[in-house]
């Protein structure tokens, strides 16, 4: 067990180093190495200026008191908001902040109940962007998984030559299918809704608003599994074909074992741990919310927020994005490669 | 002891590829008695191993042609469905070791609870009873039941095939049909799996059907020779008969590039190479490369039998 | 070695199928390139109204009509500037200063629709004073409408479907003849092609009067020497092949300039891409030790970092012209995921036998790298680097629906883009998406099936039947 754990601890060590450089690459991008800097100062500088202005306690005061006032004002805005310092040195501070999740506050969106806490704004996109896609993952794994095998097993069959040849069909992504759709069934049969997750006003009851959601997510989940599912069954059929004319697998069949048993534990059973690793790092990955598929479908989830974000150059909220994408990916790494030593017994017993 | 294990009439393999249809099994016969080990050699590429996988009916995926008969004591298989062959013939009746059984075992599972699997699963055997036979097969082998519970990565390739030896043997089948199970093993190795093979013959009294390109290695465990070539079997004879007078041309010339131990010989080759089974040539498929060929050779000769036992496949005999 | 690969390829329909389609395409961009230069096209896509105004606006392809069985008007411009049967014009002086003013347009309709605009443009020469002119319009059942008195500007236009005040007059003229209110805003257009009977109350079984028309205007002019010319613009429903976009632009030059873009972005990025990731992962399997270990781990940082939204972070700041975004998709890949991949490879090649036969002989690291290692795993990552070609045209056209991307040129995402922000899925103006959508897909499709049939040849753990 030891020599796992060490490898672990090291894989992980690593990791953790580099997921430290790509924030700080973010911070860095995302704030345009200090250009985004002048942008904020100049806001920042309009707002106090004409918060000055419009204020009639101030009216009717000498215009180089009032100058004097805004730039007084202005200044402590910066200070207060750290401004004052040069950039580089900010970085740092960013980058602390950020690793150690303290995400601060937004620069200009807020959360539906109002606040500019970036954590509770991504808290509250987040499991919008979970729910649409792992439930598409999940159909897409599962789709994949049967259908591939199955298809596996009869090799030259018209159906097994259907997948070959419909699998090209997913070089369209997702979100193109998606506009299709939303054509076909939002705006000629007007059956389904444009986009968004909730009808407006949305419905009072748990079973209405449920449904409701369910209803918008009909389209977006099936432009996934009409994009991505050819390719999907296309692939595990190829991968289990390659498996199944391993030698392990025809001496099975020699032995006279059932069918059934061949398929679990001969052809799947030791296909596993890749399989596994790609369903997990493909989910995590989802998470990030596919930006363009959420953005044509209005999905508020945090792949539609990167977007707006990135609109306003809110960087709070961009590099919050980023940085927890980071982690994550950087988590489902190593806990991926701990789960495949598991799985597979070469790696554990340490061969 | 006497009558017959397996009988093979008319067996023919054919299977598809880019480039044509491979005759790999032509029109094979082939009769086997209990208790006998018939050693099938020829070249690479002769159609050995397909000859082993059809009478099992492992068939590749491309598989175009099969037909003929195999007879096992009385029981005609080929008229066997499926779902029948497998439940009723495959590792019950007939056993097979194949070739580089370096792979052939699944590398997420234990090697005890594989041994077990056609015990459990075929016989119904409860599963503390099928260890202990498992148990008993590996010292039989001549390996340690501990590694029971080990997984096969962490066994030699000579200890791999061992155990599979092993697993052939669990359900007492009536015929072994191994595949080249030494070719890919140094030579040390090589020769205490056929001193193990030769103590499964003399104690069980298994019938074997024992595939090589290995001319020399077949002499030690061979009661009878078919020699195979270009998908078809040249020659049948009895072992003693045929290590000393090889009949077909092709055999004489075999035997003529095997080096023996005790005298000066000068070693034989054979020019040119075998046909392509895609495109196999019309009359008889050594013609090419045979010396003491002749008009008639022009025309596919039939098998013709030489004595009560054996048959050659050529027309100097008829 | 091609022959053979060709012939091999042959065997594949679908393969055949896409490279037939590639080639249409590559046919599609040489006739664009040629036929329009790229600064005159994107000269025409970028210039303002001004220079589209002869075309009408969000007008369908022509071949609709074919479709549909009502013949769609096409655009029919009538220019004093141009001579030509059915355009008169007199200037004849009278007294003095005094210039009496004529001007005559006769033409045909026979449409079963109507126009969807209708316009007329002067451009007078005077000093201080306009001439000043009275416009009709006269019916083919001989019914003379006065439209408007106007003053002719040095260059302008008199909107007559834009005329509101027209527009009451009209209306209520309507209903009084027909002794019914009518429900709807009758448009100008309506109000002066259409048939004033019962089926005028309802907008789409309106029917249109067919015969000749006539738009004439008369009046005086103040000054000696001047001169008027006006040019009468009945703006039709369809336009070209391809049909016009919210600014009357000729949408088959996007479609048509489209192409090029797409298949050069696309091909670029795909190859430059996917042989820089081969090179370092060769360099970086080769020299093995701290080369090997910094390259991971360059590697691993750029992995974690997430591409397209910082791909988008850096396009919302920088609005970047095609070509250099281009460059930054490259910069940004180089150091991919591939880069691991191509790094097994070598690692597995490098210790091929006739490797080390070649190093025994002395060949140096680069000889090795490029007469041994590169060629022998060249020809596995042909497949994906055909098939990622399919992705990298999205790409840009994920970028420019998203409203990043180059904004001045002509792409198939532009086009989707501003079909999207112009509300062409509400206003039913499909053929607006659909053209580049189609474009989009025969692409994708054509080096998906390239792609697809490669694999099977090259992968060398798919040798199947």
């Amino acid at each position: 067990m030891l020599p796992l754990v060490k490898y672990v601890l090291k894989r992980g060590s690593i990791l953790f180093v580099a997921v430290i450089i790509a924030v700080y690459i973010t911070v860095l991008i995302a704030n345009m190495g200090g250009y985004v800097d002048e942008i904020v100062k100049g806001e920042l500088y309009l707002q106090v200026s004409q918060g000055i202005r419009q204020n009639p306690a101030y009216r009717g005061l000498n215009e180089t008191v009032v100058s004097g006032l805004i730039n007084a004002t202005y200044h402590n805005e910066l200070k207060r908001l750290g401004f004052d310092k040069p950039f580089i040195y900010r970085s740092f501070t960013y980058l602390s902040n950020a690793l150690s999740l303290s995400l601060g506050r937004a620069l200009f969106i807020s959360s539906n109940s109002g606040s500019k806490s970036v954590y509770v704004i991504i808290a509250e996109r987040l499991p919008n962007t979970v729910l649409l896609f792992t439930t598409t993952q999940l159909c897409l794994f599962f789709i994949g998984l049967f259908t591939g095998l199955i298809l596996s097993r009869r090799y030259g069959s018209l159906a097994d030559k259907l997948s070959v040849l419909l699998a090209p069909l997913s070089s369209l992504p997702g979100w193109f299918y998606g506009i299709f759709l939303i054509l076909i069934f939002a705006s000629l049969f007007r059956l389904l809704p444009y986009g968004g997750m909730l009808d407006v006003p949305p419905p009072a009851d748990a079973l209405g608003y449920s449904l409701s959601v369910l209803k918008h997510m009909v389209l977006p989940v099936l432009s996934w599994l009409i994009a991505y599912s050819f390719i999907e069954v296309y692939v595990r059929r190829t991968f289990f074909l390659m498996f199944s004319s391993e030698d392990y697998v025809e001496f099975a069949k020699a032995k006279g074992l059932p069918e059934g048993l061949i398929l679990r534990r001969y052809v799947l059973r030791p296909t596993l741990p890749p399989i596994v690793t790609d369903f997990s790092l493909r989910l995590i990955a989802s998470w990030l919310g596919a930006i363009v598929t959420e953005t044509v479908f209005n999905w508020p989830g945090i792949g539609s927020l990167f977007y707006d974000a990135s609109m306003l150059f809110d960087t709070p909220v961009l590099v919050g994005l980023v940085t927890i994408y980071a982690y994550l990916l950087a988590l489902t790494v190593l806990v991926l490669e701990f789960v495949y030593a598991i799985l597979d017994p070469r790696i554990r017993v340490g061969a | 002891m006497e009558g017959k294990q397996l009988s093979v009439e008319g067996l023919t393999m054919y299977y598809k590829t880019m480039r044509g249809e491979v005759k790999a099994v032509d029109n094979v016969s082939l009769p086997l008695l209990k208790g006998e080990t018939v050693a099938v050699i020829g070249e690479s590429g002769c159609g050995k191993s397909s000859l082993a996988k059809a009478i099992i009916r492992l068939l590749p995926r491309n598989v175009s042609v099969y037909r003929g008969t195999v007879l096992l004591n009385g029981l005609n298989l080929m008229e066997l469905s499926e779902e029948e062959f497998a439940r009723k013939v495959r590792w019950v009746k007939i056993t097979y070791v194949p070739q580089a059984a370096l792979n052939s075992l699944n590398p997420v599972i234990k090697v005890g609870d594989q041994m077990i699997e056609p015990l459990v699963l075929r016989l119904g055997i409860a599963k503390r009873e099928a260890i202990e036979k498992a148990a008993e097969a590996l010292t039989t082998v001549g390996i340690s039941k501990d590694f029971l519970n080990r997984y096969p990565f962490e066994l030699s390739g000579g200890m791999k095939q061992r155990v599979i030896i092993a697993m052939s043997l669990t359900l007492r089948p009536n015929l072994m049909i191994l595949d080249e199970p030494t070719s890919s093993l140094d030579v040390l190795t090589q020769a205490s799996i056929m001193n193990l093979l030769k103590a499964v013959k003399r104690d069980l009294k298994v019938s074997m059907m024992f595939i090589t390109h290995d001319v020399s290695l077949s002499s030690e465990l061979a009661d009878k020779v078919a020699v195979m070539y270009a998908g078809q079997i040249v020659e049948f004879s009895s072992a003693d008969r045929f290590y000393l007078e090889p009949k077909h041309p092709y055999s004489q010339k075999l035997m003529q590039s095997v080096p023996t131990l005790r005298r000066d010989k000068e070693l034989a080759y054979i020019p040119g190479s075998p046909p392509s089974l895609l495109n196999p040539p019309k009359g008889c498929r050594f013609y090419e490369r045979c010396s003491l060929k002749f008009e008639k050779c022009e025309v596919e000769p039939p098998t013709i039998p030489v004595d009560k036992v054996s048959s050659v496949k050529c027309w100097l005999y008829g | 070695m091609s022959v053979k690969l060709l012939k091999q390829l042959s065997t594949y329909k679908s393969a055949l199928i896409g490279l037939t389609v590639i080639l249409a395409l590559v046919a599609i961009s040489v006739y664009a390139v040629v036929a329009i230069p790229y600064d005159k096209a994107a000269l025409l896509w970028r210039a303002g109204e001004q220079q589209w105004l002869d075309n009408p606006r969000n007008a369908m392809p022509s071949w609709v009509s074919l479709l549909t069985r009502r013949s769609l008007p096409e655009t029919l411009i009538l220019d004093t500037g141009k001579p030509q049967p059915g355009v008169s014009k007199a200037v004849v002086p009278v007294a003095g200063r005094f210039s009496r003013v004529k001007i005559e347009f006769s033409f045909n309709y026979g449409y079963d629709d109507f126009p969807s605009e209708l316009n007329v443009f002067f451009k007078a020469s005077f000093n201080a004073s306009p001439p000043l002119v009275t416009v009709h319009w006269v019916k083919p059942n001989g019914e003379d409408v006065t439209l408007k008195t106007l003053q002719i500007p040095k260059e302008g236009s008199y909107y007559v479907s834009n005329d509101d005040a027209l527009a009451k007059e009209l209306r209520s003229a309507l209903s009084g003849k027909l002794n019914k209110t009518i429900e709807y805003e009758v448009p100008v257009t309506t109000l002066l092609f259409a048939v004033e009977d019962e089926d005028l109350l309802n907008p789409g079984t309106a029917k249109v009067m067919k015969g000749a028309y006539k738009l004439w205007m008369e009046g005086s002019a103040f000054e000696t020497g001047v001169d008027v010319d006006a040019k009468l613009t009945v703006y039709g429903k369809v336009y070209g092949w391809a049909g016009t976009d919210h600014l009357r632009r000729d949408l088959g030059i996007a479609i048509l300039w489209g192409t090029p873009i797409a298949l050069s972005f696309g091909v670029i990025a795909a190859v430059s891409i996917a042989l820089i990731q081969m090179f370092i992962g060769a360099v970086s399997a080769w020299f093995g030790g701290s080369v090997d270990t910094v390259t991971q781990r360059v590697t691993e940082i750029i992995m974690i970092l997430p591409f397209l939204p910082i791909l988008i972070m850096i396009s919302t700041f920088y609005k970047f012209n095609i070509w250099v975004l281009l460059l930054v998709v490259i910069a940004l890949s180089v150091f991919g995921g591939g880069v691991k991949n191509y790094r097994a490879m070598f690692l597995q090649v490098k210790e091929f036998p006739y490797v080390e036969a070649a190093k025994a002989y002395g060949a140096g690291s680069f000889r090795i790298l490029t007469r041994y290692l590169i060629p022998k795993v060249l020809p596995t990552i042909i497949p994906s680097v055909v098939l990622s070609v399919a992705d990298f045209v999205f790409l840009e056209a994920a970028l420019a629906i998203l409203g990043l991307g180059d904004p001045l040129t002509p792409t198939w995402g532009k086009v989707i883009n501003d079909s999207y922000r112009n509300g062409a899925l509400y206003k039913g103006l499909y053929y607006w998406v659909l053209e580049p959508s189609a474009m989009l897909t025969l692409t994708s499709l054509s080096f998906a099936m390239l792609g697809f049939a490669l694999d099977k040849i090259f992968n060398p753990r798919l040798k199947e039947m």
